[in-house]
C-alpha cells in the first residue's frame, strides 16, 4: 500500500498567519494543511500520515505545548516546528526540552521556515522508515519459538554451544538446530547483526 | 455616534500640571493617574506587540511568497493577487493597532468630549480582545443611550481596570468557561452605567468596604491603586464607581456618569 503523501500541518489562530505560511510553503512546492485550533489538528491527526507541524506556542484553548504534550502521550513521532512570539523564549525552551524539533521567533526569514520545515520532513521520513524496519525486525522474532528465544538471549549473550547445551540440559547437536533457526528465522547474516537487531528492539520498547 | 468638544472644563478634572502648583491632593491625584495608565498600558504593551507581530509576520510571508512564485516559469498569477490583497488587508490591520493605541495614550491631556459610552467600548474591543487569553468576551450594548461628558483616555483606562480586575482574578482563581461581560444601560436615575461582570469568584464581604481606598488590594501584586483611581476619575467628571456581587456568581464593577440632556 501506498503510504500517503507528506504533509506540512500549520496550526495558528491567526487567520493572516496561517494562510500566508500555507501560501509560502506553496511557492516552494510544500503542501499543507492549515488548522485555527489544536483541537482542529488533534481530531483530524492520524498518525501514519507522515508530514511534520508547524504550531504556535500561542493559543486560546490548547495551547502548543498542551498540544505537544498530547502528542507525546500518543507516541507520536511527527516532528513539531514552534513558531513564538516575542517574548516567548521561556515557553520556546521547555518545548525543546519535551522534544520539539526546532524553533522559530516571529518574524522569522522565510527562508529559516523552508529549511526547518524541509529537514522535519526528512526527520520524519527517516524515523518512519526506522520505525517499519524495527517492526519488521518484531516480527521476525516473534516468529520465534520460546525455546528459540532463549537459545537466541544465550547467542548473544555470546554463549559457546558446549556451555548452552549444559545450560539447557540439551545435546550441542539440539543446541546447532536451535541456532540455524534463530538466524534463518531472523533473516540476520550475522550474530553482530542479530545482537544490533535485538538492541534496536529492546531500545524501542523502552522508550 | 455625536462626538462635540467642550470647552468649558471643571476646574477638578484639570492635568496635573496645572494643578501642582495648587491643591496638593490633586497633584497627586494626577501623578497616580499617570502611573497607574501607564502601568495599564504596560501590561498591555505585549499585547500589542503580539498584535503587531502577527500582520508583520502575515505580510513577510506572503511578499516572500509573491517572489518565489513569480520566480517561477508560468507562475500562477491567482495566488501572487491573492497574496497581495492579504498583504493590504493585514497592513490595514495593523494599522488599526496602532490607531487603538495612539487613542489610549492621547488622552492624556485630552478636552473632555460628548461621546456614547458604548463607542468607547467599541473602541477598546481589539485591545480586550488580544489581551483576554482564553476568557469569552462579550458585550452587551445599550444602542442610542444618552451621551456623556467624559476625558475618553480617562473613561477607557477605567474600563480597562475592570476588565484588568477580572482577569486577574480568572488568573488567581481559575474557572471553568471564564465569562466577562461588559455592558452599558441607562439607570432609573437618569444616569449611563457602564458594567464589568465576571463569572470569577468574586469578593469576600471584608474586602468590599475598602476595595476603593487607595493602597488596598486583595490581589498578589496589586498596587492598591487601580480603583481608587478609577474612583477618583469617576468622582471627578461627577459620576462614581461601584461594586455588586453578580447574582450568579463572580464580580460585577461598574461606574455611573451623568447622563447629558439632549442638545
Amino acid at each position: 500500500m501506498q503510504p500517503p503523501a507528506a504533509t506540512v500541518f500549520v496550526v495558528d489562530d491567526d487567520e493572516g498567519v496561517r494562510n500566508s505560511l500555507r501560501l509560502l510553503l506553496k511557492s516552494v512546492g510544500i503542501a499543507s494543511r492549515t488548522m485555527a485550533s489544536a483541537k482542529e489538528f488533534l481530531d483530524a491527526y492520524k498518525p501514519n500520515q507522515p508530514g511534520c507541524l508547524v504550531l504556535d506556542v500561542r493559543m486560546p484553548g490548547m495551547s502548543g505545548i498542551e498540544l505537544q504534550q498530547q502528542l507525546n502521550l500518543r507516541g507520536a513521532v511527527i516532528p513539531v516546528i514552534f513558531i513564538t512570539g516575542h517574548g516567548d523564549i521561556p515557553m520556546a525552551v521547555e518545548a525543546m526540552q519535551q522534544g520539539a524539533f526546532d524553533f522559530l521567533q516571529k518574524p522569522f526569514r522565510d527562508q529559516d521556515l523552508i529549511d526547518r520545515t524541509q529537514r522535519a520532513l526528512v526527520r520524519d521520513s527517516r524515523s518512519r522508515a526506522a520505525l517499519a524496519q524495527r517492526a519488521r525486525i518484531l516480527e521476525r522474532l516473534e516468529s520465534l519459538t520460546p525455546r528459540e528465544r532463549e537459545v537466541m538471549g544465550l547467542m548473544i549473550r555470546g554463549m559457546p554451544n558446549k556451555v548452552m547445551a549444559a545450560e539447557l540440559g540439551v545435546s550441542q547437536r539440539t543446541v546447532e538446530i536451535h541456532r540455524a533457526r534463530v538466524m534463518e528465522k531472523s533473516d540476520a547474516a550475522s550474530l553482530a547483526q542479530l545482537v544490533r537487531m535485538v538492541i534496536d528492539v529492546e531500545s524501542r520498547a523502552e522508550g | 455616534m455625536k462626538i462635540g468638544r467642550d470647552d468649558k472644563t471643571p476646574p477638578e478634572i484639570a492635568t496635573a500640571e496645572a494643578t501642582a502648583a495648587g491643591d496638593p491632593t490633586a497633584a497627586l491625584h494626577g501623578r497616580l493617574l499617570n502611573v497607574s495608565r501607564m502601568a495599564t498600558i504596560g501590561e498591555m504593551a505585549a499585547g500589542i506587540a503580539h498584535e503587531l507581530n502577527q500582520p508583520l509576520t502575515a505580510i513577510s510571508n506572503y511578499a516572500s511568497a509573491c517572489e518565489r512564485l513569480l520566480a517561477r516559469p508560468g507562475a500562477d498569477l491567482a495566488d501572487v493577487r491573492e497574496a497581495l490583497q492579504q498583504i493590504r488587508a493585514q497592513t490595514t490591520r495593523a494599522a488599526n493597532t496602532i490607531r487603538q493605541l495612539r487613542a489610549l495614550t492621547e488622552g492624556e491631556q485630552a478636552p473632555r468630549a460628548r461621546v456614547d459610552i458604548s463607542d468607547l467600548v467599541a473602541e477598546l474591543n481589539d485591545l480586550l480582545r488580544t489581551n483576554a487569553h482564553g476568557v469569552q468576551l462579550s458585550l452587551d450594548l445599550a444602542p442610542e443611550l444618552p451621551s456623556v461628558t467624559v476625558d475618553t483616555g480617562q473613561v477607557q483606562h477605567v474600563i480597562l481596570n475592570f476588565v484588568r480586575n477580572s482577569l486577574e482574578a480568572f488568573v488567581t482563581r481559575p474557572t471553568a468557561n471564564p465569562c466577562i461581560e461588559i455592558r452599558t444601560r441607562l439607570t432609573a436615575a437618569q444616569e449611563v452605567e457602564l458594567a464589568v461582570t465576571d463569572n470569577g469568584p468574586g469578593l469576600a464581604d471584608q474586602a468590599r468596604e475598602r476595595l476603593f481606598h487607595p493602597f488596598f488590594s486583595t490581589k498578589l501584586r496589586g498596587t492598591g491603586l487601580g480603583l481608587a483611581i478609577s474612583s477618583s476619575i469617576a468622582r471627578a467628571h461627577g459620576g462614581s464607581v461601584g461594586y455588586r456581587p453578580n447574582p450568579g456568581g463572580g464580580a460585577c464593577f461598574f461606574i455611573l456618569l451623568p447622563a447629558q440632556t439632549p442638545e
